[in-house]
């Protein structure tokens, strides 16, 4: 495809009026020996081609009818408004709104979301968004250890083992070390050397933690030590207690929940938010209220940009410029079609499904339920012949839960399932049915 | 560009000055400084009762466009902030020698007072830093 | 564009309740209360109810006080505002990538889609192997330079500086800082390009574990000694990271590995058409040279022998930057480009690049101050100098929105004093360029003649210049 609107006249003249008889005259300032004849590329394709190439490589892929799998990217119904609003090329084909004046359109709607984000969390001060939950989580770490000018990490067990790999990361570079604890170990390892804990909740394992106790023991025995919760699917959010209601003064999550398609797992979106007093100290881009110099229009401008790498340079605490603001708009979308009727129907409906596909497992010989505290929308579940169960999965077209040994290799018979409000009815059936075949092919019962 | 330079203070190269008292050093940013920032928006301040040496950075300044640092013109331990600069940052702007003062100081060495530039060295660095 | 004004969604009067977005409950209801304790369920969230209608009226309005480069010419330097493609908008909505699940097994497509993508990328820049995780190019700085710690770390050497030119995109120092490196500053020459005695003297002290450069450089001239450049920096023990910000000019005509790269990171939302979302995503990929292969973040995709392999382990990688695989959306897009274009239309898109950039350049020099004056690449950089009744570069890009462009990059790089930084990209018409030449110089008069035009615009706009120090006085960042 060719997306060059000159001729081969119109070249020839913008050359003349340059003052030079060839574009390659325009590379003579590059040394010969660097010039390439051409590039090993296929040649290129017209749209009808590129269309049928690309669909074959998609059709590669299986599409499953249900999914039971989480994990940290998740399965919600995506209002039709989302992409919709997210195809307007008025704002996708924008830049970061530096020209206030032109962008007040995508500056609004940021603004917009970090309302609802505060809104939503509790929290005083959200950002304008990060890369993606994992990194948004890292540089809350790094962020905490800045503030307190501690170098210690604890993290307690339960965090997404993907997010501790991505914490462990960023933290080596700066020389803050990590600590993984158990719950009953915290406070052991909790004193004033500890820049801040991270607490994931709902957890890797699905299971909400006590945060009112949790924070409160901590601030009793560190009162200078940073809380950082965090959350894969912040839909739970819809029913459950904000993180603001914790005295947490980090909370990050992944927002991917919030009308952003699983995609492979790319883009996600970053949610940070922090309590007021780092609002100073607080990465990535943030959108401001503000009025005209001459003139009594209200509008929006990119503010505290002295934050920013654009302008801190080798002092700024974040590298961070470009970052997921169309998902954020995408997320922002979402929450305000669905409102706080449909955001509660949502969470409450995820809890109610995993809730009734636990009870029913549960009953199956040879399975268990191994969480002790209540869970959200995943669980794990002890499988007699975990690798047949996801083949039998497979056979319904049933995406099949996560085999936790992924991550946990001393778990091999152990999964994580998760069941969100796109689970029917029947896929929930099916399930149990492969659950129920999985236990009888082994023992070698007809079926 | 005519910047305003009071001769009874002293003043350094990275364009702080320092009224002396005794003991006490008022300290803050010049007109140049002031100018070169723009419209300050946030301080923000040391703690009081720490102690610096001479030429730390002490204090970030931060403008709409820039962020510039306080560094200290003489070893010494923070004795007081313009507290009314966190309302009003802007006074550093409109009256960086009088209202705009930023921290107060106990100096430790006065040896290193002669270290200081006069106003009249210090108009001639700026003539110099404008050709 | 016109003003509209258009109440923050939480302002709107309207409320209606709905379910319209989930699913009929199909099993035994059974209360939250029975599931969870009470203590975890809160009473109310602070978010209306609209009516899709509002919604939508809500966001068409504000999508109509908004530009991008649908909407006109946007000529931001260093930031290739290009045109999107709509075939890639398509393409990234299949189902058959939206609804693949980043840990399910079946997922050859992806792989496959990711793999050629590191096989081209490898041909335009000549680099031996790539990671697709950065999200953006600021992360894949960090990348690539956790990648150079841990490369002397596993040798025992203590390098902790790293050099950067003061042209330098404002990213590369605060990379640096994040990556546990202070940083050395290098001024540029009469010509705006590194100077070599600097460099050798930063490098003589033993502790540089290298340099970041972009070129063609922030002011859009090519650096013609990169390849002494490289030679010190190696000689001396460094490593050369290359800014692939400015690949564009330089698609199909030369490669960072020839130029003595040995890390590369790309804008695939600058170079390779995705869009700039009005700031994200993007995505950032790392290519390095063969000895660096072992330190690339996992998991890492592999092509042997026509055989994908995907690494999950290595002893001397950096570890994992970010969770699943990267910016899959945007990989596909940028993928899709290369397709549609092939080798010879990327090679063209450098060459038109540079040819529209150089049309400007000739034709505003007479206009505005072009502190360096010769054959410039994709963009190139003016001043405010001289310009009358001080008029400034911000007064300038103010009046340039009235007329329905956007402005150019402003005040960077700051090493040109109220800099305008110009990149047209190569999918702007000769009649674009000539109409943002005649907007000029009608500036140009108004600055002689009617400067206060220009020191109160923008006019023309939504809204007018907006107050920056209140806003960073006394934020209000939410409602």
């Amino acid at each position: 495809m060719d997306f060059i609107p000159h001729d081969e006249d119109t070249i020839k003249e913008m050359l003349e009026t340059i003052g030079v008889n060839s574009l390659e005259e325009l590379f003579n300032d590059i040394p010969k020996d660097l010039m390439v004849e051409k590039l090993n590329l296929p040649e290129g394709l017209s749209e009808p081609d590129l269309q049928k190439y690309i669909e074959k490589l998609a059709r590669k892929n299986k599409v499953y009818s249900y999914s039971f799998l989480g994990a940290g990217c998740y399965y919600h119904y995506i209002p039709s408004l989302v992409d919709f609003v997210a195809s307007r090329s008025e704002f996708y084909t924008s830049y970061t709104p530096y020209q206030a004046e032109i962008s007040q359109g995508f500056l609004q709607a940021m603004f917009e979301y970090q309302s609802i984000i505060s809104r939503l969390t509790g929290m005083d001060v959200a950002n304008a968004s990060m890369y993606d939950g994992s990194t948004a989580l890292a540089e809350a770490s790094t962020m905490a250890a800045l503030i307190t000018r501690k170098k210690k990490i604890l993290i307690l067990e339960g965090v997404h083992p993907e997010y501790i790999e991505v914490v462990k990361t960023y933290c080596w570079a700066q020389k803050i070390s990590i600590k993984i604890v158990k719950e009953e170990e915290l406070l052991n390892n909790l004193d004033d050397s500890v820049a801040a804990v991270l607490i994931q909740s709902p957890n890797f394992f699905g299971e909400i933690e006590d945060l009112e106790s949790i924070s409160r023991d901590i601030k009793n025995k560190a009162p200078n030590c940073l809380i950082i919760h965090s959350m894969t699917d912040p839909t739970c959010l819809g029913i459950t207690n904000p993180p603001g209601s914790y005295d947490v003064d980090i909370f990050v999550a992944e927002g991917q929940s919030f009308g952003n398609p699983p995609s492979f797992g790319g883009p996600g979106l970053g949610i940070f938010t922090v309590k007021e007093k780092f609002m100073r100290k607080i990465p990535g881009r943030l959108v401001g209220q503000t009025k005209e110099i001459n003139g009594d229009k209200v509008g929006y401008i990119l503010t505290l940009q002295a934050r920013e790498q654009h302008i801190r340079r080798e002092k700024a605490s974040s590298n961070i410029c470009t970052n997921q603001a169309l998902c954020a708009l995408m997320a922002l979308t979402y929450l305000v079609s669905l409102g706080e009727t449909g955001l509660r129907e949502v969470a409450i409906q995820n809890f109610q499904k995993a809730d009734y596909t636990k009870k029913k497992l549960a009953e199956l010989p040879g399975y268990k339920i191994l969480n002790k505290k209540p869970t959200y929308n995943e669980f794990l579940l002890e499988c007699p012949n975990l690798d047949t169960f996801i083949e039998e999965c497979k056979k319904f077209n049933l995406l099949p839960p996560l085999k936790i040994s992924k991550y946990y290799p001393n778990l091999p018979n152990v999964a994580l399932v998760c069941v969100t409000e796109l689970n029917s009815r029947d896929s929930i059936e099916l399930l149990i049915k492969a659950a129920k075949n999985a236990n009888k092919l082994e023992t070698g019962e007809k079926k | 560009m005519e910047y305003e330079i009071p001769e009874d203070l002293k003043y350094t190269e990275t364009h702080e000055w320092i009224k002396i008292d005794g003991d006490v050093g008022t300290i803050g940013i010049t007109d140049y400084a002031q100018h070169q920032l723009g419209d300050i928006v946030f301080v923000e301040f040391p703690d009081i009762g720490v102690v610096f040496e001479k030429g730390s950075n002490v204090c970030e300044i931060e403008s709409v466009k820039a962020v510039g640092d306080l560094i200290l013109p003489l070893s010494g331990e923070i004795i007081e902030i313009n507290e009314r600069l966190e309302e009003s940052p802007g006074l550093i702007n409109s009256s960086p020698y009088n209202e705009g003062w930023i921290i107060k100081i106990k100096i430790n060495h006065q040896n290193e007072i002669k270290t200081l530039l006069t106003s009249e060295q210090y108009k001639n660095i700026l003539e110099r830093e404008s050709n | 564009m016109k003003f509209c004004e258009v109440p923050l969604i939480f302002e709107k009067k309207v409320e209606k309740q709905q379910k319209n977005f989930v699913p009929k409950l199909d099993i035994d209801v059974i209360k939250i209360e029975e599931i969870i304790p009470q203590k975890f369920i809160r009473k109310e969230i602070p978010i209306p109810d609209i009516p899709e209608v509002e919604v939508v009226r809500h966001f068409i309005q504000l999508s109509q006080m908004n530009f991008g480069v649908d909407n006109g010419f946007y000529p931001l330097g260093s930031c290739t505002m290009k045109y999107n493609p709509k075939i890639n908008e398509k393409l990234a909505r299949l189902p058959g990538f939206t609804n693949i699940h980043p840990l399910q097994d079946e997922n050859l497509g992806c792989l496959e889609l990711m793999a050629n993508l590191i096989k081209y990328l490898k041909e335009i820049t000549g680099m031996n192997a790539f990671t697709l995780q950065p999200a953006a190019g600021a992360h894949g700085e960090l990348t690539g330079l956790l990648i150079m710690r841990k490369y002397f770390e596993t040798q025992n050497l203590d390098k902790n500086k790293i050099i950067v030119p003061d042209s330098a995109h404002g990213t590369n120092p605060a990379s640096a800082r994040m990556a546990g490196f202070s940083t050395i500053e290098l001024q540029s020459d009469e010509n705006g390009e590194v100077p070599l005695d600097q460099l050798e003297f930063a490098m003589e002290e033993g502790d540089v574990a290298g340099i970041m450069l972009t070129n063609p450089n922030t002011l859009g001239l090519f650096e013609r000694k990169v390849k002494e450049i490289t030679k010190i920096v190696h000689e001396n023990g460094g490593l050369c990271y290359y800014d692939g910000a400015n690949l564009n000019p330089t698609l199909g005509i030369c490669k960072p590995k020839d130029m003595g790269f040995d890390i590369v990171h790309l804008n695939l939302h600058k170079t390779f058409s995705t869009p700039h979302g009005g700031g994200g995503p993007g995505a950032g990929p790392i290519g390095v040279s063969e000895n660096l292969a072992e330190y690339l973040p996992v998991p890492r995709i592999m092509t042997l022998n026509d055989e994908i392999k995907i690494i999950t382990k290595g002893d001397n990688s950096i570890g994992r930057i970010k969770a699943f695989w990267g910016n899959f959306g945007v990989l596909i897009r940028a993928y899709a480009y290369i397709l549609a274009l092939g080798g010879e239309g990327l090679k063209k898109v450098a060459q038109i690049s540079v040819l529209n950039a150089n049309y400007l350049r000739t034709q505003l020099k007479n206009l505005f101050y072009l502190p360096y004056d010769r054959i410039c690449k994709h963009e190139f950089v003016l001043s405010d100098k001289n310009l009358p009744n001080d008029v400034n570069t911000e007064d300038v890009a103010k009046r340039i929105l009235d007329f329905g462009c956007h402005a150019p990059t402003i005040y960077f790089p700051l090493i040109v004093s109220g800099a305008l930084m110009i990149e047209p990209t190569e999918t702007e018409s000769k009649e674009k360029l000539d109409n943002f030449i005649e907007i000029l110089r009608k500036i140009k008069e108004e600055a002689e003649n009617s400067p206060e035009i220009l020191k109160t615009a923008p006019h023309n706009t939504p809204i007018g210049r907006l107050d920056a120090v209140l806003a960073a006085r006394k934020p209000i960042l939410k409602k």
